[in-house]
């Protein structure tokens, strides 16, 4: 039972890091402030939201587990609000946003 | 604003207070409990104010009651739209397109409106990057991104209980 525990726990923990390790990938390799907000933001979200899980079920049910509710919580909405942030201040600040090839760059004032 | 709403205002800040409380410390003895409701009393009648604004009125036991249901599905939308972002970010291609599209919704109110861009931002290949009245302007990562917004704003409707105009929904 306990062995089965520490597996769950420890896949659901590689699962978190390795979507850390795509998010930052991502965030190196986007062109422009809009798409790395993308990555950013989202890779991150489930990968430490994965790895809080896999402690969830390291922990049991203890009042541990609440807390780690309570900081999922909080990520998922501070992440949001934050990414929300950066994209409004670069759209106010006119920051133009990447285009593919060929076609031409955005004005920054929506489509 | 009526007294009574002030006073439910009040006990509400309070219980979430108290609830917090109880998470972080951790312990059901009694002087903490007493400890704890006195604070959480104190705090509570201070900033109510302050944080009473954070409890909106659409806040009603029976959204409290779909919001675990709405945060599954939330979680297995975010599931799904995150391993899309990670097939992009590991293709070397590095297939995107994205473009700021314009998105009117019909949700009423700041609350529902806040917890669908919150859910848009959360949701992987789109963040909303404005939010002005009833008008978002989205950045997606690809074109096709753009279409899960009609269903997350589906899901939100349904956690406040609010009907489109002139559509006649089958489930309450």
């Amino acid at each position: 039972m306990s062995a089965a525990r520490d597996i769950v726990a420890g896949a659901l923990c590689c699962i978190g890091t390795f979507f850390f390790l795509v998010g930052t990938t991502g965030l190196l390799r986007m062109p422009d402030v809009f798409t790395r907000l993308h990555p950013s933001t989202k890779c991150d979200t489930l990968g430490a939201c994965s790895v809080i899980v896999g402690m969830a079920v390291y922990s049991g049910w203890s009042w541990e587990l609440c807390k780690l509710v309570v900081i999922a919580c909080f990520l998922l909405l501070s992440s949001a609000t934050c990414g929300h942030a950066i994209g409004r201040s670069a759209l106010r600040r006119n920051i133009p946003y990447w285009r593919r090839q060929g076609k031409e760059t955005g004005d920054g004032n929506g489509a | 604003m009526a007294t009574g709403n002030g006073v439910r205002r009040k006990l509400l800040l309070l219980i979430v207070l108290f609830a917090f409380w109880m998470v972080f410390t951790a312990s059901l003895a009694w002087h903490e409990l007493v400890l704890g409701a006195v604070s959480c009393a104190l705090v509570a009648a201070m900033t109510v104010s302050l944080l009473g604004r954070a409890l909106d009125p659409r806040i009603t036991p029976a959204v409290l009651l779909r919001l675990p249901v709405f945060m599954l599905r939330l979680t297995w939308e975010i599931i799904k739209a995150n391993y899309d972002v990670a097939k992009i970010i590991l293709n070397p291609k590095l297939p995107i397109d994205p473009r700021i599209v314009e998105y009117r919704t019909y949700l009423p109110d700041d609350l529902p409106r806040t917890v669908f861009s919150d859910s848009i931002t959360l949701t992987p290949g789109t963040v909303t990057v404005e939010l002005e009245g009833n008008r978002l302007n989205v950045h997606c990562l690809c074109p096709y991104h753009e279409e899960g917004l009609a269903g997350l704003e589906k899901m939100v409707a349904w956690l406040f209980g609010i009907r489109k105009e002139g559509e006649v929904t089958a489930d309450g």
